[in-house]
């Protein structure tokens, strides 16, 4: 990845919740594996993030969920997304999510979910791909 | 079938090559007694009720009390987690434990833009006085040890709330048995650094101690919570080193109130991990009876030896559970749940496996009550104090967890004490480092963990046996609705007169203790939220937190 433009991926958590262990972590193992990362930290909103995205010129967004916060945040993060043009960008989860909910998820636009224990070498090989995908 | 043929031969002439704790503390291959030799029983270990309490802090444990089951619950409204508390009771606990949700925690408005679809979610509400009347109906709290979970600037308040709920029911509150964990310090770890300014979470913690301590004697008022902190990715010696030190700020503040570490050390209580190293938690907790005693009589002078004893409840941890595979959490959370019998637990919550996807189910809490009892009934783990104890190995390593134990906590004295710690960041950087060390461990193969990087099934993300619990936006709603309705029906001004006096009372100085006019304002309606807000505008912060919303008042 040295020769080409680095990936720049935005970390976040939205909400209350400020269970951030795993979002300091992958901020950590993201950058190791040659990712340009920018950690938001926890209490984010959909337009806070959004608004990082479109000055920052993110390629990225992810989101660390550990509660039940993403039933209202994922929707309005897509919206925002639309709506602005950011199409061509990646949306990723990662942390405590029912496998159940990961279908609908994906309908609505999420491009990939990271479940707790998913090894960082998975979540690279995935996000190369995504960005290639989106033409990035 | 060549493949598999390679397969089980290599498995066969395995070797264990993890030859270092869960710490990071190395293993030898054998033990022997000249290990140990520096060891002189009467002094470094003594029996079980007797100083250092290395073996247990009573004569006979569990011969004299089984520990205390209780299983931590909150969701949706006040009424549904009521609900579970009685099928919990049925099931078999012998102690209730409710934590509360995050608005309630943070002390926001259950409409602060923050909030939203937080209500309820991975908690209770306990917005007002009437929630916690709802959430106790049925329960006879005379009877139950109760231990509420809020561990933030708002533990007074739902201290206030329970404290007046017994009184209505004529129960007199020195009689009441349970634990508000009110380790203010500890959250700042759990990103809630805003919401708990230091000073302000020193001085409400001090508070609750100082007024328990003469008016509910058999109260836990404070539960220094190094659970929480270990879940951050800390070693078995940090959550030592640094629980301790939160602990020693909470003494010396209520020292400085004018108060005999008498009057108030015999009723500190202790929130630990059990993690998934088996020998070195059982160490980890032998080694914090130890500290604790001596912390207590040497640096204290602690005469009373009630003062001298590590009372501790265990959450297994959740950390150690993986959402892959994830039935095989059980068997974790069982290996877990032993390791904190062996080590003299005095109350128990075993986590549910489904714990890694959402909040546990009434199924599988069950199951982790079931697990308590039958460690409890069938293994004969109960049958005798402190089993491991005289062991080489254990006893080494327990001096071993001692010893780095200390070094943290000198470590951090020399900086001048756990707040300048957390001030110079120095505690966030340690955290940072041993969670990441840990971290790698994984990715690099070097530590196993069943199903997530050994022993992986192609297949993954198979469904559930069970249903997992499901956030409730009607419940939300519902909670919403009723607090707005509280707003209308109060006596407006019997609401202002009490935060009228709470706020002049909060202007007193930080050593003038304000649980009676948070009684008060509990008393009159007041929300968690705007109690708290007015507090700590009195101390100087914006009103919310995350200075959003302004003070009605």
């Amino acid at each position: 990845m040295n020769t080409e433009k680095r990936i720049r991926i935005l970390l976040a958590k939205v909400g209350l919740d400020g269970h951030d262990r795993g979002l300091k972590i992958i901020s950590v193992l993201l950058r190791d594996e040659g990712f340009e990362v920018i950690n938001l930290g926890p209490f984010q909103t959909a337009e806070t993030i959004i608004n990082v995205v479109e000055q920052e010129d993110v390629d990225v967004i992810g989101l660390s969920i550990h509660g039940e916060e993403y039933r209202i945040y994922v929707p309005r993060i897509i919206e925002l997304m639309k709506e602005k043009g950011l199409n061509d960008r990646g949306f990723i989860l990662g942390g405590v999510l029912p496998p159940e909910d990961i279908p609908e998820l994906k309908r609505i636009g999420v491009d990939e979910i990271f479940i707790s224990g998913t090894p960082i070498k998975e979540i690279k090989r995935k996000i190369i791909e995504l960005v290639k995908e989106k033409g990035r | 079938m060549k493949g598999d043929i390679k397969k089980i031969r290599e498995g066969y002439y395995e070797k264990a090559d993890l030859t270092e704790t869960l710490s990071g503390i190395p293993i030898k291959e054998i033990y022997r007694p000249e290990d140990i030799n520096n060891i002189e029983y009467h002094r470094d270990i003594g029996d079980p009720g007797q100083y250092p309490y290395t073996r247990g802090i009573y004569p006979n444990m569990f011969r004299g009390r089984f520990w205390t089951r209780r299983e931590v619950c909150g969701f949706g409204t006040p009424a549904d987690t009521n609900k579970r508390l009685l099928q919990q009771i049925e099931m078999g606990v012998t102690g209730l434990n409710v934590i509360v949700d995050m608005p309630t925690r943070f002390g926001v408005d259950v409409e602060h833009p923050l909030a939203k679809g937080e209500v309820g979610a991975t908690g209770v509400p306990l917005t007002s006085l009437r929630d916690m009347e709802v959430l106790t109906k049925g329960i006879p709290i005379k009877d139950v040890s109760f231990s509420l979970i809020s561990s933030s600037c708002v533990a007074p308040i739902v201290l206030s709330q329970y404290i007046i709920v017994a009184k209505r029911a004529g129960i007199d509150i020195s009689g009441l048995r349970g634990t508000i964990q009110s380790d203010t310090l500890s959250t700042r770890f759990c990103g809630m650094g805003d919401a708990t300014p230091p000073d302000l979470a020193l001085k409400i913690t001090g508070d609750i101690i100082e007024f328990c301590s003469r008016y509910m004697p058999l109260w836990y008022p404070i539960n220094v919570n190094m659970y929480d902190l270990r879940e951050t990715g800390i070693s078995a010696p940090q959550e030592l080193g640094f629980g301790f030190a939160n602990a020693i700020a909470y003494i010396e503040e209520v020292l400085g109130r004018g108060l005999n570490i008498d009057d108030f050390a015999p009723r500190f209580a202790f929130y630990c991990s059990s993690h998934i190293d088996f020998f070195e938690e059982i160490a980890k907790l032998r080694a914090a009876r130890r500290m604790w005693a001596k912390i207590l009589k040497d640096r204290f002078k602690a005469k009373n030896p009630k003062s001298w004893k590590f009372r501790f409840g265990i959450h297994t941890a959740g950390c150690s559970l993986v959402a892959k595979q994830p039935i095989n959490n059980i068997i974790r959370v069982t290996i877990e749940a032993l390791a904190a019998v062996l080590a003299g637990v005095q109350s128990l919550h075993c986590c549910s496996y489904d714990e890694p996807i959402a909040l546990p189910n009434e199924t599988t809490q069950k199951i982790a009550i079931r697990t308590q009892q039958i460690i409890a009934y069938e293994t004969g783990a109960a049958a005798t104090a402190d089993p491991l104890g005289g062991s080489y190995y254990i006893e080494t390593l327990t001096n071993k967890i001692e010893e780095e134990a200390w070094k943290i906590l000198k470590k951090i004295d020399d900086m001048g004490g756990a707040i300048e710690a957390i001030k110079n960041k120095w505690i966030e950087k340690e955290i940072e480092k041993e969670a990441l060390r840990y971290q790698r461990s994984i990715e690099n193969g070097k530590r196993i963990v069943v199903g997530v990087n050994a022993f992986v099934e192609e297949e993954e993300e198979k469904e559930l046996e069970i249903r997992p619990h499901k956030y409730s936006f009607e419940a939300e709603r519902r909670h919403i609705n009723n607090v707005k309705r509280l707003k209308q029906e109060r006596d407006k001004e019997r609401l202002e007169r009490a935060i009228e006096n709470l706020r002049k009372e909060a202007l007193k100085g930080r050593n003038h203790n304000l649980i009676p006019a948070i009684i008060d304002a509990v008393e009159a309606y007041a929300t968690t939220d705007e109690i708290i807000g007015t507090i700590r505008e009195c101390f100087g912060y914006s009103y919310d937190p995350f200075n959003i919303n302004k003070s009605p008042f």
